[in-house]
């Protein structure tokens, strides 16, 4: 893309188009959809399970009471749905967090979690291990090669001068290209039968790996990493106005631009390493959400990341109920729906 | 190597310029006016108007099931080479095919079909014979070089069979043997697979299976109409998959863990062993809770087998054997 088009910001409009409505009571009201959504969205599944039993099972297991269900339906409850529905919950709120920090801080609407070389850095970890079977986890791989992209894009952009957000999302492309040549030669080398099935299915982006330990992970993810990026919103605000503003305002651009990408970082890679690269949500989420709260970051941050849980819980509802008993990679979903709501938030840009 | 008769090539060369139409190049059926009553044929292969002047000489296989039904009819010496294997034949061809070069692993390239002059292509699916792997079928046709692909493989709708049965299999193997010129040798072993799978008796507890081919996170298994739900009836097990419309499926773990099946068949490969299943359904809670998980109650099928072809009937008979270890345990 040309640089001029990467310098065009979204954050520096006035936010005109923002409701009315108080911050506090979108938090409220978004928070209380979670749950429900969370408590919804364990009732869906192939195996027809009555919902009061489905809560009898989460009671159980919580303490209270029995459960009604056999071990096997106990286990669906218990094993597969909740875990699965909880792992959309930390993986759409982290990944729609990291895609609006990325925009704000590239000043690039274009951004998403997996802009800097993140999702191909995965894809080979995971790749190399599904398929020359390397003795690794898979959820550590995919972390290693996330990480190991995102030092070579910082050090590739660092290395021809200062930091600018045009050279870091240039480098993030040269390293997702060579990353991403790297795993089709590995696919291309070495799936076999119908292995490369399974390298789709994580290439697309799916949930259906989801157990107490990905719960774990995710979770932890976002707490740790993601509740202290909420608070970065003031910073990021400043960020919008231009580099030389934020310094003006008091702001250590370089090191702070340097730790919000680490973080952000950090915090995508622990999501793609359980759940493959999952687009649209990083990248749609924070626009649709602006349109709520304009361009103040102390408002975005948490209403997208809240935004971001429930719309992937309901994406990946769809995914593995829809064609029951067959299963679709939950990146079809969100690409499916994504890619409309781009085009039409684009277009209510583009007449206003 | 063997080459058309250039009349006939001519010919074809008139009958594209004609009709303008080079969908295929392949000559006209002639009349049968040759001594042998067998040759030329003319069969619609997937669409292909495929005729066979000759039975051909020089083969290329690709994929097992191919080479598998080649080594059944007796037409090993004319395997000149083969491609993507899925995995050893079976004992009594080992010797055999131990003489077959190897050309790929996966589907060859053009350049290294042609390098091995054959005069005709075997394949076990369609897309072994497109531009990005062993040629377009046309093209081969133009050189001189038929192509055959096993018709249970066919994607084209007509050509597509609906459900796979015994009787396609046995149709296919009767094709085969008139496209290869072993017409007798085919209808033998036609007679004595059907033998075999009559003397074979069927399970009748009622028990529920899942052909479980790879996959951890979303587990691709046999649907309800290709070959693993064709033997699973053959052996009497009702397929727990058995509603989804087509050969395989990606099926996620709730519905078979709802579905509970008593056994499950594990397809055996090299890239994705039956061990390495077993290991992950044992270790998974879930998985673990399944009743044939718990009671290790598992059947080994080799991947080249689960393949419409002739190991299908054996395969039957080696589940129904597993099946009876498995209830005498």
């Amino acid at each position: 893309m040309p640089a001029n088009q990467m310098t065009d910001t979204t954050q520096h409009r006035p936010a005109t188009g923002r409701r009315r409505a108080s911050p506090w009571g979108w938090g409220v009201l978004l928070s209380a959809l979670l749950v429900a959504s969370i408590v919804a969205a364990i009732c869906f599944g192939a195996a027809d399970i009555r919902p009061a039993d489905v809560f009898a099972s989460v009671a159980a297991h919580l303490g209270l009471g029995d459960s009604p269900l056999s071990v096997l339906r106990d286990g669906i409850v218990w094993e597969l749905r909740l875990p699965r529905v909880l792992t959309a919950a930390a993986v759409g709120a982290g990944l729609a967090l990291s895609g609006a920090v990325m925009q704000a801080l590239t000043r690039n609407p274009l951004a998403d979690p997996y802009l800097l070389g993140l999702s191909s850095g995965a894809s080979l970890g995971a790749v190399s291990v599904l398929l020359l079977g390397l003795g690794v986890l898979l959820p550590i791989a995919a972390f290693v090669g996330a990480l190991a992209a995102l030092l070579a894009t910082l050090l590739l952009a660092g290395a021809s001068g200062v930091l600018t957000p045009t050279r870091t999302v240039l480098a993030g492309v040269a390293v997702s290209a060579l990353a991403a040549a790297l795993t089709s030669f590995v696919i291309f080398w070495s799936a076999q039968g119908d292995s490369f099935r399974e390298i789709l299915n994580w290439l697309l982006g799916s949930l259906s790996g989801s157990d107490w330990t990905t719960v774990a992970i995710a979770g932890t993810a976002v707490l740790v990493i993601g509740v202290p990026v909420l608070f970065s919103g003031r910073l990021l605000d400043a960020f919008a106005f231009g580099d030389t503003t934020a310094a003006a305002l008091g702001v250590n651009v370089a090191a702070t631009r340097w730790t919000l990408l680490a973080v952000t970082a950090l915090l995508t890679g622990a999501m793609v390493s359980v759940s493959g690269s999952i687009g649209f949500i990083g990248l749609v989420l924070p626009h649709a959400v602006r349109l709520l709260t304009g361009a103040r970051h102390r408002l975005l941050l948490p209403l997208v990341a809240l935004t971001g849980a429930i719309v992937l819980i309901w994406a990946d509802t769809v995914a593995r109920t829809l064609f029951d008993p067959r299963e679709l990679p939950v990146g079809i979903v969100t690409a499916i729906v994504g890619a409309p709501v781009f085009a039409a938030l684009l277009a209510r840009r583009s007449t206003r | 190597m063997s080459r058309r008769p250039h009349a006939l090539l001519s010919l074809a060369v008139v009958a594209v310029a004609l009709t303008g139409c080079s969908a295929s190049t392949a000559p006209a059926s002639s009349p049968a006016t040759s001594s042998t009553p067998s040759v030329p044929v003319t069969i619609d292969n997937c669409g292909f108007e495929l005729t066979v002047e000759r039975p051909a000489e020089r083969i290329l296989t690709i994929k097992s099931s191919t080479t598998e039904m080649l080594l059944a009819l007796g037409l090993g010496d004319r395997i000149i080479g083969t491609a993507f294997p899925d995995g050893p034949v079976p004992d009594q061809w080992a010797v055999e095919a131990a003489d077959i070069p190897v050309i790929s692993d996966f589907a060859p390239a053009q350049e290294a079909v042609l390098d091995l002059e054959p005069d005709f292509i075997y394949a076990g699916w369609e897309s072994n014979l497109k531009s990005d792997t062993a040629g377009e079928r046309d093209a081969l046709a133009s050189l001189g070089i038929g192509s055959y692909v096993s018709p249970s493989a066919c994607k084209e709708p007509g050509y597509k069979p609906e459900k796979l049965t015994f009787d396609l299999v046995f149709d296919e193997i009767r094709e085969a043997g008139t496209v290869f010129g072993a017409e007798d040798a085919a209808e033998e072993l036609v007679a004595e697979q059907q033998g075999a799978l009559e003397a074979l008796s069927p399970s009748t507890d009622g028990l529920t299976a899942l052909w479980y081919s790879s996959g951890t996170d979303t587990p691709y298994v046999g649907a309800g109409i290709g070959a693993p739900q064709m033997m699973l009836d053959a052996a009497g097990l009702t397929n727990v998959a058995a509603d989804v419309n087509d050969t395989w499926a990606s099926l996620g773990w709730e519905s078979i863990i709802d579905a509970n099946p008593d056994v499950i068949v594990l397809v055996d490969a090299s890239w994705n062993t039956a061990a390495s299943k077993i290991e992950m359904l044992t270790a998974n809670p879930v998985t673990a809770q399944l009743d044939a998980v718990a009671e290790r109650r598992f059947i080994t099928v080799p991947f080249a087998a689960g393949e419409a072809g002739v190991r299908n009937v054996e395969a039957v008979a080696s589940i129904l054997d597993q099946l009876a270890a498995l209830d005498a345990r």
